[in-house]
């Protein structure tokens, strides 16, 4: 089959045909990867030198030489070949066929007259290009490169912002030195100079720069980057900048009053110093804890007792000093101890701080004007016989009588029985029980839920509330309004 | 004679057997190519359309141009097998001694039409399934061959449900093609009624034999098919089975069962005999196109959501044959599309 010169010959010339399409196609995207790459080196321009165009268009002509050697280079099989042929002359897939089974042992004698078939309609087929030509994406889109190669090339480089400050203590140096050389010089024989002597460094960087929108630029000028927009009118004026500047470092120094926004704002504190001691010592023994954890929490607390007025600090201080004589079993019994005078604590700014009305703070207030001069609170007063805050009795300035204090003054638990009914509601009647339950009580809901509300405005506006918590409280009030 | 010549007679034959066939049936040209490349390939051929197309007139039609036994079996519910196979009955001799004989039955015939296959009992069509795949039927433990070339053309109405039995897939998956009769064209009806409503009645003659029949079977298995072309047969019959990795979406979304292995034969053989009659001595790939739809629609089977949505075979048979060809031509070099 092989010595056909009619098939050969169609097959040879489709293989080239196929060989230069694919050396097109393959120029095309190298030619496109080169001249990418020649963009940026028209980019670095400035760095590179006069060489950038040169070697710019080396790779765009290296990039679509490897392509075309890549495309031809590769090879095509025969069979590839006989059905582009078989397609491109309509011949039904004779040549494929022809070419398969003319070698194979198992061939039929409907294959000779196959093989005669298919040389006569080859050796009579009018050759024409059947291999179509095939552009690929980078082919379409190499006009932007190149064209940006083009407009670079003939560009002036681009200046890159050399990325430092201006050094005023340099420049005050060199102006120090040079005035003491120009006294020095004065002393000597040489006249005084009428114009003091100009510092480089700054004025490279002057605003006088700047406002000439269309004022050539030095290498290295920062002046650049504004050129454009309104900061380019604008003097600068560096002396404000260090001010605000060391103002808000002055702030980072105090870290105390940077509120720490990571935080869980509805977790006492006590409450993640109780997790940190339940993570350090769960499951445990003392021996296995480790002891630069443990110290850890441990001056934590003491700091919490210092800064909050607690009384644990001394516990906090014994458990670190048990942990320095090496005794962790103590270490961990002083840490109990403040835990526990933590949790008391806790405990009772709940109950009491929560509910405490505004007569009662009223009441407070007065109760700390005369605490001021007898050295103890309404609460820490001891009454005698006969007397005390009951109508009528005792020290009240009220002809009734101050009111009583319930809650405040004898606090213990109190449990609100029934479900509350859907929908709007002015009051809620509450069935208490447990010990307080003999006080039966009707809390005016709405009243009570309009006091708090602007209680809640007042506190997130003045307490270091996150500005992102504050959607989340007015929701959750506005919840208890629409119940 | 050469293999020039024979395939000239063979191409002729084909031509001469569709040219009397088409001297009484008007119109459904492709139909009766199909069913004269079916009786060349060896298969059997399975029509389905609407009473009064034709399909049975078709048959006896060819049956009277070739020079073949024929034979018609009604296929009704109370059908037995042995009224299709034959059966043993008791005869005396001269002698006076009774033995049994074998009563042939009507399926021991080159042709045999059997018309409304639907509508006997599964049983019934279960006793065509060993002549038709083997070519002999075994009736009281002896095996007896049925005469060559064997070829059983069936009809089925699509529309009449009631008192109709489907055909088991077994029974489908042994025809090698099943043909779809549709309504003629107002031309082709004008046609029908000119040639049918007049005095003149065509002749048909007889022109082809049972053995040029088995000899043309024996050249059409020469035809020589490249690889690719194979590969384009095996891809297209894969490509109906939604568990293959490369299914098409419509086979995945539609299809319960892809076709048999003998949906690949049919398809290739099929696509031989189709070669040859176009005095081509190679399977292309639009022998394969051309032949895939009757060689396969009766070998997928819809899944429910198939059939809730009434997904036609033929349409879900183009869309596998026309995915697998993009898919291989996808699989090429641009330039060797």
């Amino acid at each position: 089959m092989s010595e056909s010169p009619g098939i050969e010959g169609l097959l040879r010339r489709i293989r080239r045909e196929i060989r230069r399409r694919r050396a097109e196609y393959y120029g095309l995207r190298g030619a496109f990867w080169g001249a990418l790459a020649g963009v940026v080196i028209l980019l670095a321009k400035h760095a590179v030198g006069g060489a950038a165009p040169w070697t710019a268009a080396a790779l765009v002509i290296l990039g679509a030489a490897a392509g075309i050697a890549y495309g031809a280079a590769r090879g095509v099989r025969r069979g590839d070949v006989a059905r582009v042929a078989d397609r491109a002359f309509g011949l039904d897939d004779r040549v494929a066929t022809t070419l398969e089974w003319a070698d194979r042992p198992d061939r039929t004698r409907l294959v000779d007259t196959l093989i005669a078939d298919t040389v006569e309609r080859v050796e009579s087929l009018a050759l024409k290009r059947v291999v179509k030509r095939v552009v690929p994406r980078e082919g379409r889109i190499l006009p932007l490169p190149v064209l940006a190669c083009l407009v670079l090339a003939v560009t002036p480089p681009i200046p890159m912002p050399s990325g430092r400050l201006p050094d005023f203590l340099s420049s005050t140096e060199e102006e120090r030195e040079e005035r003491a050389s120009s006294s020095m010089l004065e002393e000597t024989t040489r006249p005084l100079a009428k114009d003091p002597l100009k510092r480089p460094s700054f004025e490279e960087r002057d605003f006088a720069q700047r406002a000439g929108g269309s004022g050539a630029t030095t290498t290295g000028d920062l002046s650049a980057i504004f050129k454009d927009t309104s900061l380019a009118s604008q003097r600068p004026d560096f002396n404000s900048f260090m001010k605000k500047g060391d103002e808000r470092l002055r702030m980072l120094e105090q870290v105390d009053r940077i509120p720490d926004l990571q935080s869980d704002f509805t977790n006492s504190q006590f409450k993640m110093v109780y997790r940190k001691s339940k993570a350090l010592t769960g499951g445990l023994r003392p021996d296995q804890i480790s002891p630069q954890k443990l110290r850890e929490l441990l001056e934590e607390m003491e700091r919490l007792g210092r800064k909050g007025g607690g009384n644990w600090s001394g516990d906090a201080m014994e458990g670190m000093e048990a942990l320095e004589g090496g005794q962790s079993d103590r270490a961990l019994e002083a840490m109990q101890k403040a835990l526990d005078k933590m949790r008391a604590m806790d405990e009772a700014q709940r109950s009491g701080k929560g509910l405490r009305g505004g007569r009662e703070n009223e009441r407070g207030g007065r109760g700390k004007d005369r605490a001021r001069g007898d050295g103890m609170g309404p609460e820490d007063q001891d009454f005698g016989e006969g007397e005390g805050l009951m109508p009528g009795r005792g020290r009240s300035g009220s002809p009734k009588g101050e009111a009583t204090q319930r809650l405040r003054a004898n606090p213990f638990d109190v449990g609100v029985e029934g479900e509350s009914r859907r929908g709007r509601k002015d009051g809620y009647d509450t069935n208490l029980t447990g010990r307080g339950g003999s006080m039966a009580s009707r809390l005016q809901y709405l009243g009570v839920i309009g006091q708090y509300r602007k209680a809640m405005e007042d506190a997130i506006t003045r307490e270091q509330v996150p500005r992102d918590f504050h959607d989340q409280i007015r929701n959750y009030f506005q919840s208890l309004d629409e119940r | 004679m050469n293999q020039d010549s024979r395939v000239q007679a063979f191409v002729a034959a084909f031509e001469a057997v569709r040219a009397e066939v088409e001297k009484v049936i008007v119109g459904h040209h492709e139909v009766i190519t199909h069913v004269v490349t079916g009786l060349f390939a060896g298969g059997h051929v399975l029509l389905e359309g609407v009473p009064g197309l034709g399909k049975t007139l078709l048959i006896k039609t060819l049956s009277e141009g070739l020079e073949l036994s024929f034979s018609r079996i009604q296929f009704t519910p109370d059908l037995m097998p042995a009224d299709i196979i034959g059966t043993n009955i008791i005869v005396e001799d001269a002698d006076g001694r009774k033995h049994f004989q074998f009563q042939h039955g009507p399926i021991f015939a080159h042709i045999l039409l059997a018309d409304e296959i639907n509508r006997a009992t599964p049983k019934t069509q279960s006793a065509l399934l060993e002549g038709m795949q083997e070519g002999a039927v075994t009736v009281g433990g002896a095996s007896r061959p049925l005469p060559a070339p064997f070829f059983v053309l069936a009809t089925q109405n699509p529309i009449e449900m009631e008192g109709t039995y489907p055909l088991p897939e077994a029974q489908l998956d042994r025809f090698l093609f099943k043909l779809r009769v549709r309504y003629p064209a107002i031309e082709e009806l004008n046609a029908i009624i000119d040639r049918t409503t007049q005095s003149r009645t065509a002749t048909v003659s007889r022109v082809l034999s049972g053995p040029a029949v088995l000899s043309f079977r024996e050249l059409i298995r020469e035809v020589p098919i490249a690889s690719h072309v194979r590969d384009f047969a095996s891809a297209i019959v894969m490509a109906t089975h939604p568990q293959w990795e490369q299914a098409p979406d419509i086979a995945r979304r539609f299809v319960r069962y892809g076709a048999s292995p003998r949906g690949a034969q049919a398809l290739v053989l099929g696509a031989k005999v189709r070669a040859l009659a176009e005095g081509r001595y190679n399977v292309s790939t639009e022998d394969i196109k051309a032949l895939a739809a009757p060689a396969l629609r009766h070998r997928v089977i819809l899944n429910f959501e198939g059939e809730a949505e009434g997904v036609d075979t033929d349409t879900l048979v183009a869309r596998v044959v026309a995915d697998t060809e993009a898919a291989v031509a996808r699989g090429r070099e641009p330039f060797l599309r």
